[in-house]
């Protein structure tokens, strides 16, 4: 390359034009965010359609499910902690037992809250139904 | 493809006696058994015939009474030689005389499957940790797991303080890592400097290994999909859709054209956001923070469209054994278009910066030289190789997904330093993003995905793409079950690892970084296997032996 003549860095401009925009960070937790429809949160579970195959305990590539029996049915256990997210669960479901949310707010400070029961949708779903038993 | 058939014709031609079996189930694949001990002629025959060729990696099989070592050749497509050894006495001769680049591989063999090569320079363990029990090699097929004891973590302490060739006159040993040595990642590197200058270095891996290629063999071909993605977070699609390809390959699944022009659509995001990554990385190390904090900026858009193509900002989880596991609705292909365009731009304006800016051309040009002659002898790949003169992409070579019909161009430098590694990249971003408008735009319909048995049936796969980093390659052995009979993973910074030596000495200590840096290093692809080394006082690094024998080699070429 032939010696050219000294000019201002290139990125001098660029770094110009920041100093009068706002940062191009996000403010969370202040501000929430939203992660775009589809992204793989935190599974939902509707224990009316499971129909106890076992197909998501089985196929699991990280050993996060586990059947247990709840209310007279074998139904899944989540293990968060060890769940990597891929939704082969969600995939393989025969009823769609198993759907995906946007949630991704999980940080805790107890390990014991991220097992997640499927008592806990039985009571969100129907609460009459769950103290009959 | 050429090149391919004038290898294969080659290997006809002179090796008559030596092939048992030869066998060429695909376009640019060849399997080729030979004779015990035919390796080293076949190896030399395609060296001196074939333009180029050079050797991805070895990787040896558990047959049961035999060990089979599949020596991977790149010759336009790739040439598998077969070389079998029997498992009770595993020994056959190095190819390292011929070839300095096997020198990892030989050694990687020889700590995970006991593979003893007669005439290697430095036989050491390369992976398993120091106080690896003696007699247990991981990769053969009878190893579990608890037939290791638990072990003394001691020994690590004395493998730090390698003493016999420091501290000779003015020579003093640095130390960089593990503690994140340039990138965020633990590995050691051993550095002898004299003065200012950089004398030798010995790197140290094993660090993060995880036995990932022990555990695919215990897991269903499709669960695997998970696993090898967890092998590397920046190229994670690199590593899926090259796991599929062999997968597709054995149980002869044709993919949908729609779902390898959506995978190639990840990976290139991948490799556009990898990119950037280390471009602004390079300006970190440079001390150009400015650099750093702009292109970052700038790799976020990138990330949101990968994000909601494949439903997480990483682990895509989006390629699966015959195709790919969701569609991509028409907003976002707008979206991710005008994203396409606005990054383009930056990298434009990038360029500009890379060619132009006098402090980052002094910083870089003419360091950290690495000649065409040595880099294709140690066998580098990807942007190193390009930026050492060889115009070499597996993308073009060996067309995989969507490739074949995506015109692009392959950059390509003949400067040979640090400079030509990081403009290989620049460049390779505005071309990643011409093949993504192309892709976005002529996106064929059709289904996305094929329904694949979990059975596959018995046979066997080499499949090469080429992730940001380099040439990446699976080798894949099936044997009819649901479960692989085993996996082989070759990562690009292996390969480029053993150049690093060759690139830094000489060097100022200053320019450790940015000359490791512009090899892209990620350490975690390279370590996906175990390693270890013990109480005897073994200790895997480069030893001066093999240093020496590096230097030899060098004056000879």
């Amino acid at each position: 390359m032939t010696k050219k003549r000294r000019r201002l860095p290139a990125l001098i401009k660029d770094m110009g034009s920041c100093l009068f925009k706002k940062p191009f960070t996000q403010e969370y937790p202040f501000v929430s965010v939203q992660a775009p429809e589809g992204y793989r949160g935190r599974q939902t579970f509707d224990p009316e359609k499971c129909i106890s195959c076992g197909l998501c305990e089985r196929d699991c590539p990280a050993k996060a499910i586990e059947l247990v029996e709840v209310s007279g049915k074998r139904m899944p256990y989540f293990y968060l902690d060890r769940c990597i997210f891929c939704y082969q669960c969600a995939e393989g479901c025969p009823r769609n037992a198993i759907q995906l949310s946007t949630n991704f707010e999980m940080s805790t400070t107890e390990k014991d809250e991220l097992l997640v029961k499927a008592e806990e949708f039985i009571s969100k779903q129907n609460i009459s139904s769950d103290e009959g038993q | 493809m050429e090149k391919f058939e004038t290898a294969v014709d080659v290997l006809k031609n002179n090796l008559a006696d030596a092939i048992v079996e030869l066998k060429v189930p695909r376009p640019r694949k060849a399997y080729i058994l030979l004779k015990s001990e035919r390796h080293r002629d076949a190896v030399s025959l395609l060296l001196k015939h074939v333009e180029e060729s050079m050797l991805s990696t070895i990787s040896g099989v558990d047959l049961g009474t035999e060990i089979e070592l599949n020596y991977h050749m790149v010759c336009g497509g790739t040439v598998t030689l077969k070389n079998r050894v029997p498992r009770e006495k595993p020994v056959t001769k190095t190819i390292t005389d011929i070839l300095p680049g096997a020198n990892l591989y030989e050694r990687e063999v020889f700590d995970l499957l006991g593979v003893v090569f007669e005439g290697h320079p430095n036989l050491e363990r390369l992976l398993l940790p120091d106080g690896w029990p003696k007699g247990n090699y991981p990769l053969r097929r009878d190893w579990t797991p608890p037939l290791i004891q638990e072990n003394d973590s001691g020994s690590e302490e004395d493998s730090q303080n390698n003493s016999e060739e420091d501290d000779v006159g003015s020579l003093v040993s640095v130390v960089v890592g593990p503690q994140h040595p340039v990138l965020h990642e633990p590995e050691r590197f051993n550095f002898t400097v004299d003065g200012e200058t950089v004398v030798d270095v010995k790197p140290r891996l094993g660090y993060v290994h995880r036995g990932i290629e022990k555990a695919a063999e215990r897991m269903m071909y499709f669960q695997d999909v998970f696993l090898v993605e967890r092998i590397c977070g920046i190229c994670n699609a690199a590593h899926t859709t090259v796991f599929c390809q062999a997968v597709e390959d054995i149980g002869n699944i044709e993919t949908p054209p729609r779902a390898l022009y959506l995978r190639t659509i990840v990976h290139e995001l991948n490799r556009v956001h990898s990119h950037l990554l280390l471009l602004g990385v390079g300006g970190h190390l440079l001390g150009f923070e400015a650099l750093f904090q702009h292109v970052w900026r700038d790799r976020e858009p990138v990330m949101d469209i990968i994000e909601q193509i494949t439903g997480n900002r990483l682990m895509s989880g989006f390629n699966t054994i015959g195709g790919v596991r969701r569609d991509i609705n028409p907003n976002t292909v707008e979206k991710a278009l005008k994203t396409v365009k606005a990054v383009r731009k930056r990298a434009v304006f990038y360029k500009n910066v890379f060619e132009e800016d006098a402090t980052l051309r002094l910083r870089t040009e003419g360091v950290g030289v690495l000649s065409k002659e040595v880099a294709l002898k140690l066998c580098v790949v990807g942007p190193v190789l390009r930026g050492s003169g060889v115009a070499s992409d597996v993308r073009k070579d060996d067309p995989y997904a969507a490739y074949a019909e995506i015109p692009f161009n392959v950059p390509c430098y003949d400067e040979c330093d640090t400079w030509a590694r990081l403009m290989v990249r620049v460049d390779e971003v505005v071309e990643s993003l011409n093949i993504l408008d192309y892709a976005f735009n002529n996106l064929p319909g059709g289904r996305l995905r094929v329904r694949v048995q979990r059975k596959i049936p018995e046979g066997e796969a080499v499949s090469r793409v080429e992730a940001p980093r380099g040439e990446l390659i699976h080798y894949v052995k099936s044997d009819g079950t649901a479960y692989p009979y085993r996996v082989k993973v070759r990562a690009p910074t292996l390969a480029n690892l053993l150049a690093f030596p060759d690139a830094i000495r000489g060097g100022y200590i200053a320019d450790i970084p940015s000359v490791m840096g512009s090899l892209d290093p990620c350490f975690s692809c390279t370590d996906r296997m175990a390693f270890v080394d013990t109480a005897n006082g073994q200790k895997w690094r480069w030893s001066l032996d093999d240093v020496n024998s590096h230097k030899n080699r060098r004056v000879l070429l």
